[in-house]
């Protein structure tokens, strides 16, 4: 569904990305691992149009989407969470539900959407009429994956759903993200620092360092060891396969 | 030889600097010679010296909004400060008391010589810099800028107004006329040093840091408001100094030079020649200023055959706005992409490059 | 106690055009980051869109000819298509450049447009009376105010009215304040953006062509740098309201309004002329207290 073909990205003089390709199936539940600097975010970008790439293409759905703007990436189908979870601090809860759903034309659809967030997570039900800004980061981070879900997206990225949030809550959003995946049928392709998560939660993975991938597989046939060496590049022979 | 070394090292390092004076000397020197033989390039003197005194406005204008990043609409109230104080330490004595009885004694009562009074208009500028910065120098970048201006728009309200000390709306006439096409290229290389000091300075560097990263520039320590007053101050003195220039070339001032269109026109310059550099300042007045001149030419008239065409008068500013809009769209580091000139010999030795790696 | 009263209204009515002005600034501001000097200038236009394009003393009627309604409806339309025009062929092609750049662009696009009115219309004010039967003096609640004033403060309050709701309860205006909060984000959503900024380059010409109006009927005069002393006030009071609030920019309009009427009284005779650079020396010292305005904003990014 989503192809990442050997892409290369820079900021001016730095290269962030080199020549990385990453496929995703529909359906999939795929993790980014690496750590800090590894040119996750930067990958995520490029999908979501807010960064061209200087080499290779993206495709999705079978169609190129390299160059496409951000906004009509998102009419396409990919809906991209953000690191730091980017709510609109000064619109309420609800008003940021409805910038969701600010390309849709079905108002009874969007409706019932809204509905179905709101079951998924209760909590944001008793906020609507509060300003995003007030509410906890696990709350924002509910309500980030809630507005992302209302353009009825085909993928959702996500950017380190975990950054800043207590270890329970963490283990919330995985689970809701995985039943979004099973119930909605939505692809899930997430960047994740934590190697230990990737593994427990992703179907398969692919491990980021120093803009290239080093290494890729099913997260069943990986150890936990295999990973931690591709991460951090102990092993000189996991570093340039 | 270390002597040897040290001389060439210092050519190297001040090689924008030294370059840009020889070019302007040589364009002095041969208009200077050419305007003696021949008395029909009195008028192209007169426009190389307007050029002279527009690039000391200019640069001074670039020690502040190059360094900082700050843009600054309000320098223009300087050079009006400046031309202003000149011109009331030279004027003719019977014209000041009758008509400008609220000045002080020592003003009122004296003339001074024309040296005096150019620093005085300098420093006149410089303390107004200093007083009105302390307070625009903490707002952000945009907010500064539109305080800049309102302080051009105090600048004007008080001298239209204050007619017993400026004489209002009117003009001064009767100002010594010494600024030739040397006094003002004296103040030229004066003020492209002090630029060109200031940039390679401690503050000067640091201050580029805040330039390009306000918030690591900070954490590293760097003083923000401090190091902007100082290129506030400085950039004060200097288009004090470029006021001074202009009442004594002109001979007479009014208000009304020292507004809107002028800001506009300096602003221009920097903006085409490349905000960032002294070479891009430089470069800008030299290039707007030949566009000012055949456009001037055009409003005046010009033959073509028979029929003489003259294009309507408005046209010049059309085309400075114009040409500013396409550097800005389409190369908007200006001519010099803001950098300075360089260093033509740099294959020679790797202390060309030791050279250029202390300055950034 | 009348002669406060009457003080007040003066100070509302031109709080209320300085409000109308900041708030065209403002919304602008919001979405592009981008203080935009030619707001005054678009301002101009609107005034001079009533007479014919020509380098006469007398000023000939154009759409100033025309039945209210429709004059109204004209005048709007080409503030609006000004505005829209300056959006598509001078900010544009500017969306990724600077903050200072775009500033330094708004100047320059504010110059174009007025030595291009200066080019048709000679650079001579012109006096042109519209509506002078809304200059009459009126009784009202025991004032004598001109009704111009009253008007300039009600139709500001409609107008401030309608932008609330405009803002508050049409997704467009939810879509707005979200991309003014959070660009980026509001675009990975689906929010348009060049929709978004036209929309915001939209209602600023407008809200500049209500101030066209206001003003020439209150001034009875046109003029090529008319614009700019409105825009420097409108200017200011964003500053002190508050850079990137809307309602710092409402709040910040009247102030200066209050302000400037109340230095009109207090100052002696012989300072009076002096007033505006008071103003403006009174503001540079709440700012020296207070520098990021009345109305602060959580966070005012320059776009990168």
């Amino acid at each position: 569904m989503l192809n990442i073909n050997n892409i290369t990205v820079r900021y001016g003089q730095l290269t962030a990305v080199r020549g990385v390709t990453i496929k995703v199936a529909q359906g999939e539940s795929v993790c980014v691992v690496g750590p800090n600097g590894a040119g996750k975010t930067t990958t995520l970008l490029t999908v979501s149009g807010v960064l061209t790439p200087a080499e290779g293409t993206v495709e999705f759905d079978g169609g190129a989407v390299t160059g496409i703007n951000p906004e009509n990436i998102a009419r396409l189908g990919i809906s991209h969470v953000p690191e730091g979870r980017h709510v609109f601090g000064l619109l309420t809860v609800e008003e940021n539900l409805k910038i969701g759903t600010a390309m849709r034309r079905d108002r009874s659809g969007v409706a019932a959407d809204i509905e179905k967030v709101l079951e998924y997570f209760p909590r944001l039900r008793e906020r609507l009429k509060q300003p995003a800004g007030k509410l906890s980061g696990g709350e924002q981070q509910m309500l980030v994956i809630g507005r992302a879900l209302l353009t009825r997206p085909k993928l959702i990225t996500v950017d380190e759903p975990s950054l800043g949030l207590a270890p329970k809550i963490v283990d919330q959003v995985y689970e809701i993200l995985e039943r979004l995946r099973q119930e909605e049928g939505v692809t899930l392709l997430i960047v994740e620092q934590s190697t230990k998560r990737a593994l427990d939660h992703a179907e398969r993975l692919y491990v980021l360092r120093s803009g290239m991938v080093q290494l890729e597989g099913r997260t069943a046939d990986l150890s936990a060891a295999d990973v931690e060496r591709a991460y951090f590049g102990f092993d000189e022979h996991a570093a340039t396969a | 030889m270390p002597q040897k070394n040290y001389m060439k090292e210092l050519i190297e390092r001040a090689w924008p600097l030294i370059l840009l004076t020889l070019i302007l000397l040589v364009i002095c020197l041969v208009v200077d010679l050419a305007a003696k033989e021949v008395f029909d390039y009195r008028s192209l003197e007169r426009t190389v010296t307007e050029a002279l005194i527009r690039i000391v406005l200019v640069v001074g204008i670039y020690i502040f909004i190059g360094n900082s990043g700050v843009i600054s609409f309000g320098h223009i109230g300087f050079v009006c400060i400046g031309a202003y104080g000149t011109a009331m330490l030279t004027a003719n004595v019977r014209l000041k008391s009758l008509n400008l009885t609220g000045l002080p004694d020592f003003i009122r009562l004296e003339t001074y010589d024309v040296v005096t009074a150019a620093l005085a208009g300098g420093l006149l500028s410089a303390v107004v810099a200093l007083l009105i910065g302390i307070a625009l120098m903490r707002l952000s970048g945009i907010a500064a800028s539109i305080a800049t201006f309102a302080f051009l728009a105090i600048v004007q309200t008080v001298y239209l107004n204050w007619d017993n000390v400026t004489g209002g709306a009117g003009s001064i006439a009767r100002i010594p006329r010494y600024v030739d096409i040397w006094v003002a290229f004296g103040w030229v290389v004066a003020t492209m040093v002090a630029a060109w000091w200031f940039q390679r300075s401690r503050f000067g560097l640091s201050l580029k840091a805040s330039r390009e990263n306000e918030v690591a520039a900070r954490a590293a320590g760097v003083d923000i408001f401090r190091e902007r007053l100082i290129a506030f101050t400085i950039s004060g003195f200097f288009c004090g100094i470029a006021g001074v220039l202009y009442a004594h070339y002109l001979g007479t001032i009014t208000p009304n030079n020292f507004y809107m269109s002028m800001t506009f026109v300096a602003l221009s310059m920097l903006v085409v020649g490349g905000i960032n550099s002294l070479s891009g300042a430089v470069l800008g007045v030299v290039v707007i200023t030949f566009v000012i001149e055949v456009l001037r030419q055009a409003e005046k008239g010009v033959e073509i055959g028979q029929a003489e065409y003259a294009l309507p008068s408005g046209v010049q500013e059309i085309a400075l706005g114009v040409i500013m809009l396409l550097i800005l769209i389409f190369r908007s580091g200006g001519l010099t992409m803001n950098r300075e000139v360089y260093w033509p010999f740099k294959s020679k030795s790797g202390s060309a490059q030791a050279g250029m790696t202390r300055a950034s | 106690m009348i002669a406060l009263g009457q003080n007040l209204i003066d100070a509302l009515a031109l709080g209320s055009l300085y409000a109308l002005a900041a708030l065209g600034i403002g919304l602008i501001f919001g979405v592009l980051r981008l203080i935009n000097f030619a707001h005054g200038d678009f301002i101009t236009v609107g005034a001079y869109s009533l007479i014919i394009p020509s380098t006469q003393v007398m000023a000939q009627e154009m759409l100033g000819a025309l039945p209210w309604p429709l004059l109204i409806l004209a005048v709007t339309i080409v503030v609006i298509v000004l505005a829209l025009l300056s959006e598509l062929i001078v900010f544009r092609p500017l969306r990724a450049a600077s903050a200072a750049t775009l500033m330094i662009a708004s100047f320059a696009l504010g110059f174009v447009i007025q030595y291009t009115l200066l080019l048709f219309y000679s650079g001579r004010p012109k006096a042109f009376g519209l509506w002078p039967e809304l200059t009459q003096v009126v009784e009202f609640i025991g004032l004598r105010v001109p009704l111009l004033q009253l008007l300039t403060i009600a139709v500001t309050l409609v107008l401030l009215g309608g932008l609330v709701g405009f803002l508050r309860y049409t997704a467009y205006g939810v879509q707005m304040r979200a991309a003014a909060e959070d660009f980026r984000m509001a675009r990975l959503l689906g929010v348009k953006a060049n929709r978004v900024i036209a929309m915001a380059f939209g209602l600023s010409g407008f809200l500049a062509a209500v101030i066209s109006l206001l003003f020439v009927t209150q001034r009875g005069i046109v003029a090529v740098d008319m614009g700019t002393p409105l825009m420097l006030f409108a200017f200011v009071a964003t500053v002190v309201g508050g850079m990137g609030s809307l309602v710092g920019a409402v709040v910040g309009g009247y102030a200066v309004g209050i302000l400037s009427v109340a230095l009109q009284v207090a100052l002696p005779v012989d300072l009076r002329a002096f007033r505006d650079a008071f103003v403006f020396l009174a503001i540079i010292i709440i700012l020296l207290f207070r520098p990021s305005g009345i109305v602060k904003v959580k966070a005012v990014v320059e776009r990168v």
